[in-house]
């Protein structure tokens, strides 16, 4: 399948009062049309901002590096230089919802309290897909019976409030999808609801993401929801990619420690008895990036004099699988 | 709605009830009651001598012997049932007669320095927030300070000097001469029109100063909520963003003071009205006052703040109906 | 990692140590010292402060001293340098009357020849400082043997020393402020503390009240008050009696913040322990609870302050305050009600800018305590 996007050497800074810090830094990664890619991270590893620098949404004290390319192709196969459009362009605002739609972790505050649902579904619908009023109001029941919404034609005139919070994520996943964009970036969709609708959403979504054949974007700090919705994979740990690949493989032989240290955290039922491995340590802050390998704080096979002098740099090897560890990268430890 | 509205409707009237009865205490506090400065007014320096018989009489013709709260019942019936809110002794006449049209020049005043108001503070309050640490935002925090500090008779003298400098004499008071006295007709009204902007202008000055913090507040708490990265991110445009999305729940706290604004502006009413030489109730209020006639000062006292009370209540349900979650909670 | 970062990360530990174990206070007083703009309004208010309580020593004359030769005079500011050459002592010239040749009125110029070198800690009227100790001495004025008074800031219609009457209006209207702060501050305790600590149906009713005086103008009411002063009274009787009214309407803004502060957290645990272990409401409200918002009434009540003080200007501006011949700056600004005032004694309106002041100050001082005493105002 042909990328549909690329984004290579991605590094996002921002201006603030202590001085410049950069949470993202050289980061690649490319997403295939029809699959999904996960990002997995703790918070703070810059997963988000990654995605939203995609559609220009970081504040005005943030900027990109030189380096950065991300290339988008639309639907018409047309590659697009993201990252550098004009601010209020009409470019800009086709790209934002109606070629790459983004769904939020928080489906309450994600719409605004005093509109109903159906006037800002209406709104993206008109905008997107050229409708009139009263076509885009039907177009919007028939996304929100979609999504599983019972009773949609009632529902569409109500306000968010007046919904479950799995039922505003239903509402929210149809509003992005009736702006019809080939990408979806989903941000921790699921992470803000009950497990047991967790589910239900996770599996809504890859059934929609199969129907429509869009490629995603599906940002987690939870490898267990990786296993059940990603094709491939990126691990992410202060703002650098440290293993990416399949997802199963990278699951079932995880190569970094840190993705490692993730899967142990995993309860599972298998374990039931074992106690729970969290990682050990904090993510440190970004203002105080460790030198060297950014993971060498918090890892058990650190080796001193490497590790916590020189980042390692990305090394494949297994075919189609990439990992940036000196533990995997003898040669260019001795090099360096 | 209904149920909502009913029950301020219930909540307002029980407030102005209290409030009457406060206004009716504060008529009662000067030394002495009516008959006694009515007696006063009347026969001081005309060289007649007035008995304690006299004022015992005049007392008894106005009920005045009565205890108290009759008293209350009496003066509170008159205005709701009849309209009639007493003697005013210091022209011999009614209290209606005194305020006439009176109440229509303070509610112009009042309207337009609303109207002054929220068209120039959420704007700018809007622009504040958009722009946060810009030059102009910074300008508009010291002119918030300025607002506060610069008392409002103080800014009404500069403001009547530069515009006597600037526009000629015939500045001060709400009336050319040659209308003062007039009846009613289309030059009038517009040589009121002209006359009103400087009061205005003066009244608005503090609450400009307020709302625009107000707004400058909610507003950039409003742009960083989710939902307007998240319209952003639908490719809304921006500026249609901006009015949709934060303006449309910043706008709900200017809203919520209505009530405070109307209250300002009518406590600093009597001071400016001096000093511009405005004659309005404010003025009057304060006349009213100087003279002890408190009836008159009791009336309009009692209008302003039912004035107050009824904004209360619109801007209540005015909040209903911009906020779809209130009307839930009610 | 070098030395040199080792070192500073020492002195950077002992500062966190010391930040650490501050107390809450001392917190508060560490964030508010680094408020460039308060640092600044706390020291114009506290020579404010100095220059009312020893108005007697500041200020050169009494505040009803007349000057009959130098009427309605423009002020006197003291220079260094005249026609005659300069001087390393500031002087102000002498004054003598001529007829305006136009209205053929008796004015004062001045008078180039004489010079009237300034003084400190001269000999002048006999006061009594802080009403208690008697003195003759003055901060600055002119040599006692010269027959000419000096007038910084000019003079009114009937030659009283605007300076003087400014710095008397001081303390005033800044008595008046303090005193009726402390009274709403009484009561707002008393209120707000009761409808927070009982709830319900107190609550209910005091919540329906102070609605209601909430909802009147304050001003006209204010003023119908002050109107209800009965006309014979002497002025230290209006005195009390308008910091008295300041006083006894300004509580409510107070009161609703007790009141939600002590609503909020009288189910919180250590209240409930306190209310089994039997201590009365009085002392739960003063040792338990207040202690958790002291900083937040303190910044309250800081910004009341310029309410207090603009209500009283206002209110003597209009002649519904107080009275002639005491001074405040509302009684000093009577004179400068009109137009005509700006034009010709522009320096009437002195007093208006101890106001403007005051009350930015106040206003400036209450912001960055409010900076310094919101925890959450800094990561450190």
């Amino acid at each position: 399948m042909p990328k549909m996007l690329t984004v290579e050497n991605l590094s996002i800074s921002f201006r603030t009062s202590e001085g410049v810090i950069t949470p993202v830094h050289d980061v690649t990664f490319g997403v295939e049309a029809g699959r999904t890619l996960g990002l997995v991270g703790e918070s703070g590893s810059g997963k988000s901002i990654s995605t939203k620098a995609l559609m220009q949404l970081l504040p005005g004290n943030a900027s990109l590096s030189g380096e950065t390319r991300m290339t988008y192709t639309d639907k018409a196969g047309k590659e697009i230089a993201l990252g550098r459009l004009k601010t209020g362009s009409k470019e800009l605002r086709r790209i934002r919802g109606g070629e790459i739609g983004m769904i939020f972790q928080e489906p309450m505050a994600s719409f605004s309290p005093v509109y109903t649902i159906g006037n800002q579904m209406m709104e993206a619908i008109m905008l997107h897909r050229g409708l009139k009023k009263r076509a885009a109001r039907e177009y919007a029941i028939e996304m929100l019976n979609k999504v599983g919404i019972s009773n949609a034609s009632a529902r569409v005139d109500q306000y968010p409030h007046e919904l479950s919070g799995g039922m505003r994520q239903r509402a929210m996943i149809a509003l992005t999808l009736s702006a019809g964009p080939a990408l979806l970036i989903a941000d921790e969709p699921t992470t803000a609801l009950d497990v047991t609708i967790q589910a239900q959403v996770l599996d809504l979504m890859r059934d929609l993401q199969r129907d429509l054949g869009m490629g995603m974007i599906f940002i987690t700090h939870d490898l267990g929801v990786i296993a059940q919705i990603a094709d491939d994979v990126a691990v992410m740990y202060l703002g650098t990619i440290v293993e990416r690949g399949p997802a199963r493989d990278v699951i079932r032989n995880p190569q970094h420690p840190y993705t490692q240290g993730l899967l142990d955290a995993i309860p599972s039922v298998e374990h039931l008895h074992d106690r729970l491995k969290p990682v050990p340590g904090d993510i440190p802050s970004p203002t105080a990036r460790p030198t060297g390998c950014p993971f060498h704080t918090r890892c058990a096979q650190a080796i001193a004099g490497t590790c916590d002098v020189t980042a390692p740099t990305e090394v494949s090897t297994i075919p189609g699988r990439a990992v940036r560890c000196w533990l995997h990268s003898d040669k260019d430890r001795n090099a360096a | 709605m209904l149920r909502f509205t009913l029950e301020r409707l219930v909540g307002m009237v029980i407030t102005m009830l209290l409030v009457s009865v406060m206004v009716f205490l504060i008529m009662e506090l000067p030394p002495g009651d009516y008959a006694d400065r009515y007696a006063f007014r009347k026969y001081s320096g005309t060289g007649v001598n007035v008995t304690e018989a006299d004022i015992e009489a005049i007392r008894r013709d106005l009920g005045l012997d009565k205890p108290m709260l009759l008293r209350y019942f009496d003066w509170i019936g008159g205005i709701v049932l009849r309209g009639d809110f007493g003697q005013a002794f210091a022209f011999e006449t009614s209290v209606a007669k005194v305020i006439g049209d009176k109440v229509w020049l303070t509610a112009g005043i009042l309207f337009s320095t609303l109207l002054l108001t929220y068209i120039v503070s959420i704007p700018i309050g809007i622009f504040a927030a958009v722009r946060r640490g810009s030059a102009v935002d910074y300008g508009l925090t010291v002119f918030s300070y300025l607002g506060l500090a610069l008392p409002n008779f103080l800014l009404a003298l500069v403001m009547l000097y530069f515009a006597n400098r600037w526009f000629g004499a015939d500045i001060g008071g709400l009336f050319s001469d040659q209308y003062r006295d007039a009846s009613w007709s289309v030059g009038k009204v517009w040589d009121l029109i002209k006359h009103l902007w400087l009061p205005a202008v003066v009244l608005a000055w503090s609450a400009v100063a307020i709302q625009i913090q107000t707004v400058r507040a909610t507003m950039s708490d409003e742009l960083n909520k989710l939902s307007v990265t998240a319209a952003r991110a639908r490719g809304v445009p921006e500026l249609r963003l901006l009015i949709k999305y934060p303006t449309r729940l910043a706008i709900n706290p200017v809203v919520s003071t209505i009530g405070f604004d109307v209250n300002r502006i009518f406590s600093e009413l009597p001071i400016v009205a001096v000093v511009l030489g405005l004659t309005e109730l404010g003025e009057l209020l304060l006349r009213a006052y100087l003279d002890l006639d408190m009836n008159v000062a009791g009336a309009i006292l009692l209008m302003l703040t039912f004035t107050i009370v009824f904004m209360n209540f619109v801007s209540d349900l005015l909040l209903a109906w911009l906020d779809p979650r209130i009307k839930l909670g009610a | 990692m070098t030395d040199a970062t080792h070192q500073t990360d020492t002195t950077a530990e002992e500062a966190r140590l010391k930040y650490y174990s501050a107390s809450q206070w001392t917190l508060i007083w560490w964030r508010f010292r680094r408020h460039r703009a308060a640092m600044m309004a706390a020291s114009v208010l506290g020579l404010m402060f100095l220059a009312g309580i020893f108005a007697e020593f500041v200020a050169p004359y009494g505040p009803v001293t007349r000057d009959t030769n130098y009427i309605e005079g423009a002020p006197q500011v003291p220079r260094f340098c005249d026609a005659g050459g300069c001087s390393v002592f500031p002087f102000v010239n002498g004054t003598k009357t001529e007829r305006d040749p136009v209205t053929l009125r008796a004015i004062s110029v001045p008078d180039p020849e004489v010079r009237h070198y300034l003084h400190v800690f001269v000999k002048g009227e006999p006061v009594k400082l802080l009403g208690l100790i008697p003195t003759d001495r003055h901060l600055v004025g002119l040599n006692p043997d010269v027959d000419q008074k000096i007038h910084f800031w000019g003079t009114d219609d009937l030659g009283r020393d605007v300076f003087s009457r400014t710095i008397y209006a001081t303390r005033t209207s800044l008595s008046i402020g303090v005193i009726g702060v402390m009274i709403s501050f009484v009561l707002a305790l008393i209120i707000g503390g009761i409808a927070g600590y009982f709830a319900g149906v107190i609550d209910n009713i005091i919540q329906r009240v102070t609605e209601v005086i909430r909802v009147v103008p304050i001003i006209p009411l204010y003023m119908g008050l002050a109107a209800a002063m009965p006309k014979e009274w002497s002025t230290t009787q209006v005195y009390f009696a308008m910091t008295l009214i300041l006083g006894l309407f300004g509580w409510p803004t107070l009161a609703r913040r007790i009141r939600s502060q002590l609503l909020s957290i009288r189910n919180e645990d250590y209240v409930i322990a306190a209310r089994l272990a039997g201590a009365r409401p009085g002392r739960i409200i003063a040792q338990h609870m207040l202690p958790s918002f002291t900083s937040f009434i303190i910044v309250d009540l800081v910004i009341s302050f310029p309410y207090m003080i603009l209500s009283e200007t206002a209110l003597s501006f209009v002649g519904l305050g107080l009275r002639p011949p005491s001074v405040s700056w509302g009684v000093l600004l009577q004179q400068a009600q009109s137009v005509r005032a700006i034009e010709q004694t522009p320096w009437l309106f002195i007093p208006a800018i101890f106001v403007v002041v005051a009350v930015l100050a106040f206003t400036v001082i209450g912001d960055g305590l409010r900076d310094a005493a919101d925890p959450y105002s800094e990561a450190h």
